[in-house]
């Protein structure tokens, strides 16, 4: 659990410290491929959390929605129409569904531990 | 320790620093510094002056309109409407509305002939008028009559099929006068020699030659000033700046 975060933070530091930036038209490509890594990320904590985690699964997800998404922003661009909303609203509804269901097995997870110290408790004091 | 760096856990932080380095540089994008106020010290104390002016004239303009205020409120009913008169009076002279007469000068636009027989009559265009009218402005004159039409703050100059127009009536073929009153005749005129105007009219074949005189009248502005898209603006609360 320590290992993501600590290359997720230093992916930022190194984004920050090259000071990388990219041509202002493509920043909405950009925009939607974060979006759909993010998506990507908190689908693949809460498969974890649901203890369904498939590796083979989280790394073409990945790559796979992050181009379709930067593809559906280029096909929109390309025919006038606004697809990357489409985009944005897919996994935005995605992203909070995930965020919930993580949210709501913590709190199971937070319940079940909480419990089983009770227990421990009273079995340790009736011994 | 030697577990910690598997296979499984090294591709979910390859992709967790993908999605940091995406972040970063989609930050990056976004922040782009906005345009940097690149003037040296000298620009903006030149600025600064600049925006100094504006603000004694307004400041000079308020104590003006107060000291008429102040006038009327001291006043009985009788006098009220006699300097009311006299403001109004003086506004119809600030518009061209009240026929004028000063010391000034006559300019005539009239053309040239280089070559008699292969030239057209000259003529100028409204376009060049209006250049030469912010010339004159610019130079000092303070009042301006093109032929015997005055020109006042909202006469248009136009052409209108081949003629040029001032105040919706034709100037006429050239030569043209242009009768003008200002404080300054001197200074005037060395403006209007040197002016880069004389250029513009040569190449139309047109010259202009200037002669003071001490008594020049212009005509007062007799057409109807059309205020129906004026308003009055928003006065501002007390204490607004």
């Amino acid at each position: 659990m320590l290992l993501p975060a600590l290359f997720l933070l230093i992916g930022l530091l190194l984004g920050f410290m090259t000071n990388l930036s990219i041509p202002e038209e493509y920043s909405n490509y950009l925009s939607i491929a974060v979006l759909a890594a993010l998506d990507t990320l908190f689908g693949g904590i809460r498969a974890q959390l649901d203890s369904k985690f498939d590796q083979q699964v989280f790394i073409s997800g990945f790559f796979f929605n992050v181009s379709l998404a930067a593809l559906l922003a280029f096909l929109g661009v390309q025919l006038g129409i606004d697809l990357y909303l489409a985009a944005i609203f897919a996994f935005g509804v995605r992203l909070f569904q995930n965020l919930a269901i993580i949210r709501r097995l913590l709190l199971d997870k937070y319940y079940l531990f909480k419990k089983t110290k009770k227990n421990n408790d009273i079995s340790t004091k009736i011994n | 320790m030697k577990n910690v760096f598997t296979k499984h856990k090294l591709m979910i932080g390859l992709v967790c620093l993908l999605i940091g380095f995406m972040v970063a540089t989609l930050f990056n994008t976004n922040k782009q510094p906005d345009s940097r106020d690149t003037r040296d010290t000298w620009e903006i104390r030149t600025a600064l002056q600049e925006e100094q002016k504006v603000q004694q004239n307004l400041y000079q303009e308020i104590a003006e309109a107060e000291k008429t205020l102040i006038e009327y409120q001291e006043q009985t009913e009788h006098q009220q409407i006699i300097s009311l008169k006299e403001s109004i009076q003086e506004l119809r002279e600030k518009a061209g509305l009240t026929e004028i007469v000063g010391k000034g000068m006559i300019i005539t636009i009239e053309p040239i002939f280089l070559n008699e027989e292969l030239q057209e009559y000259p003529s100028i265009n409204a376009e060049l008028l209006q250049l030469f009218i912010n010339e004159l402005n610019a130079s000092g004159a303070n009042e301006i009559a093109i032929g015997n039409q005055r020109i006042i703050n909202i006469s248009p100059i136009r052409d209108v099929n081949g003629k040029v127009y001032v105040n919706n009536s034709s100037i006429g073929n050239l030569p043209t006068d242009i009768h003008i009153i200002t404080k300054d005749i001197e200074k005037f005129r060395d403006y209007i020699e040197v002016s880069e105007i004389n250029d513009y009219f040569a190449l139309e074949n047109v010259t202009i030659s200037i002669r003071e005189q001490e008594k020049v009248v212009l005509p007062k502005y007799d057409g109807a000033i059309n205020l129906q898209e004026v308003h009055v603006g928003d006065i501002p609360e007390v204490g607004e700046s």
